[in-house]
């Protein structure tokens, strides 16, 4: 069986992607196999923004690694830029940049200038070229007056924006982002999304993990939503938040709300959903319903006595609201 | 914050032995910089280098004040410490970025794993020369040792052929820290018995006859009698020929450059297949 040739216009090409784990217990008895993932299909187009969002172990970075070239996958096909992942490893390493997330992946011993010029040379990159280069990256990434100083004294944004410049050193046509924004406060994951945007002005393709699912909507032109190794759902974020047209979400912040209270919402004919953060001095509960705004008199008599409602919303639903749907089904 | 519009853009390095060249000076570069960025350094490369030539000047060095027996123990103790280094540093080159977090961003690059492996032993095989001329100028600074070699062409080739043939074995040792579990039991306990076979602080002709093969297979050996034929008058090494000793050492070396590449491989596919080399 001969497997049609990958489309040129495709920079990444996926079909029927597995992906097995064994591993085996400690004493080497037991093994277990995971499939991590489980024959997923997908395209990315050239000059696409697109997202892949998941729960945790989905299989999101195992999906990355894969098409980075730094696993083989079990079975299934991956092309990158018409280049097979398991043949053509050092040419597609060459046009590719990756970002993975977390503080990993740095010398923090040395300074950011020392990072950048050492993978500069790891990537080839001419050395006259990267004598301009990496002083207009740094200076892009805003690090230009700190370059000198180890990376070690870094914040964890300033250590983000330093791997978002050693990705771009080499001037990949395709970027593989793998939760660039996780762990940071919301000025640096601001400060990350205008430079994900400022790469795709240039044209450059860029595949992206998140957890944040406004990230993906605010960012990403389509969106593949992947649930215990297999694609649930793909589309622009438009299209995909259509799978909730059916409800609204009222949107309660609330002073003194308690794990009781929500439970006590969830019970209520016609809730679909309730999503609630409580951790916080006020609090914030989405109540999804297909009622809309006939539900809230039920939601406000709910209340325990010694809580308050500081205000509610009737809101359309979102990326997020969609999302949960398609993962918990 | 800038943007990043108006980059220039990069163009990559010509041809394919330019690329590694440049990655091999890069990993040069960068492991030297790490090694003098932790002020610990200090203590391998300087203190221990020191204590071992003054215990052995005090073990031997009264027994025979002859300034060529100095030289002997000079030697010897130069070499002992490049072996600590070679076999504790190299053979930790890549394994380094196992703590170091840095795994990934080292089996992403578009280039094998030898290449950068290669730039970094070469670094940690020099840590070792650091070590060796440390100990050098303890001997002729406070023990004074004449410092007369029969042929300083000679010796100088011996030595920097030794230093290639120690790096070609610490490139050996990083592929099987890579692909033991326990590599760090192996290099630990090689770094004795690999002291006594290559005869760097004793003539290997005093081994037990069991020993030979072994130290016959380590390169150093011939090259720490090579470096010793062309440094100390009237020495009677194994095969007392200078060009025998590096003939044998060059056919080792290349053969454990070779037999390294191939284990790169292995380790290279391991990787992929697992997806890290993070807990092998
Ligand atoms: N090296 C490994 N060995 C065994 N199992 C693994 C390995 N790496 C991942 N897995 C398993 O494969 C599945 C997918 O993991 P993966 O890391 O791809 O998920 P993810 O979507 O990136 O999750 P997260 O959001 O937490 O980053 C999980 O069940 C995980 O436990
Ligand atoms: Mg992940």
């Amino acid at each position: 069986m001969s497997t049609p040739r990958p489309d040129p216009n495709h920079a990444v090409e996926v079909r029927g992607l597995t992906r097995e784990y064994t591993t085996r217990s400690f004493f080497g008895g037991v093994t277990k196999v995971t499939k991590a993932l489980d024959g997923i299909d997908f395209t990315v187009t050239k000059g696409e923004l697109f997202g892949l969002i998941g729960p945790n172990g989905a299989g999101k970075t195992t999906t990355i690694k894969i098409l980075t070239t730094l696993l083989t996958q079990t079975a299934g096909e991956a092309y990158i830029l018409g280049l097979d992942v398991r043949k053509d490893l050092y040419e597609i390493r060459r046009r590719i940049g990756i970002v993975f997330g977390g503080e990993r992946g740095l010398y923090n011993r040395v300074s950011a200038l020392d990072n950048l010029h050492y993978f500069s040379d790891l990537y080839g990159v001419d050395p006259t070229v990267a004598r301009s280069r990496i002083p207009e990256l740094l200076k892009a990434v805003g690090l230009a007056d700190r370059a000198d100083e180890r990376v070690e004294k870094y914040s964890r944004g300033m250590k983000q924006r330093l791997h978002i410049a050693k990705a771009l050193i080499h001037d990949p046509e395709l970027l593989f982002l793998d939760e660039p924004t996780i762990g940071l406060d919301p000025g640096g994951a601001r400060d990350i999304r205008n430079m994900i945007r400022d790469m795709k002005k240039q044209g450059k393709t860029i595949l992206l993990t998140t957890h944040y699912m406004f990230e993906a909507e605010e960012l990403c032109q389509r969106v593949a939503v992947i649930s215990k190794g297999k694609i649930v759902a793909l589309d622009t974020p438009a299209e995909l938040k259509k799978g909730v047209r059916d409800i609204a979400v009222i949107e309660l912040r609330t002073y003194g709300a308690t794990a009781d209270y929500v439970d006590r919402l969830k019970q209520l004919p016609n809730v679909v959903r309730v999503v609630a953060e409580l951790d916080s001095e006020v609090q914030t509960i989405r109540v999804q319903t297909p009622l809309g705004a006939d539900l809230l008199s039920q939601v406000v008599s709910a209340l325990p006595p010694d809580a308050k409602i500081i205000d509610r919303t009737i809101k359309e639903p979102t990326l997020e609201d969609a999302y949960l749907r398609l993962v918990e089904e | 914050m800038g943007s990043l519009d108006d980059l220039t853009p990069g163009k990559r390095t010509e041809g394919l032995l330019g690329h590694k060249g440049q990655v091999i000076k890069a990993c040069v570069v960068l492991t030297a910089k790490l090694f003098f960025a932790d002020p610990q350094w200090i203590i391998p490369s300087i203190i221990a280098p020191f204590i071992f030539t003054l215990v052995a000047f005090f073990l031997f060095g009264g027994q025979a004040a002859s300034g060529s027996f100095l030289l002997y123990l000079v030697l010897g103790s130069g070499l002992m410490g490049m072996w600590g280094t070679t076999i504790y540093g190299s053979s930790n080159s890549i394994g380094f970025d196992r703590w170091n977090g840095t795994m990934e961003a080292t089996l992403a690059a578009p280039i094998p794993l030898s290449w950068i492996a290669l730039g970094r032993v070469l670094f940690n095989t020099f840590e070792g020369v650091i070590n060796a001329l440390f100990i050098l100028a303890i001997g002729l600074v406070w023990f004074q040792v004449g410092f007369s070699l029969v042929s300083p062409g000679l010796f100088l080739l011996a030595s920097v052929s030794t230093f290639l043939s120690l790096s070609a074995f610490g490139l050996l040792m990083c592929t099987v820290i890579l692909l033991s579990r326990k590599g760090g039991f192996i290099t630990n306990s090689m770094e004795i018995p690999v002291y006594i076979a290559t005869g760097t602080m004793f003539p290997v002709s005093i081994l037990p006859l069991a020993a030979l093969p072994f130290a016959f297979l380590l390169a150093p050996t011939w090259g720490i009698e090579a470096i010793r034929l062309s440094a100390l008058p009237g020495y009677v090494g194994l095969v007392t020929n200078y060009w025998t000793d590096m003939a044998i050492l060059a056919v080792e070396t290349v053969a454990y450059l070779a037999l390294a590449f191939v284990l790169f491989k292995r380790v290279e596919a391991y990787a992929k297949r697992n997806g890290t080399l993070e807990e092998y």
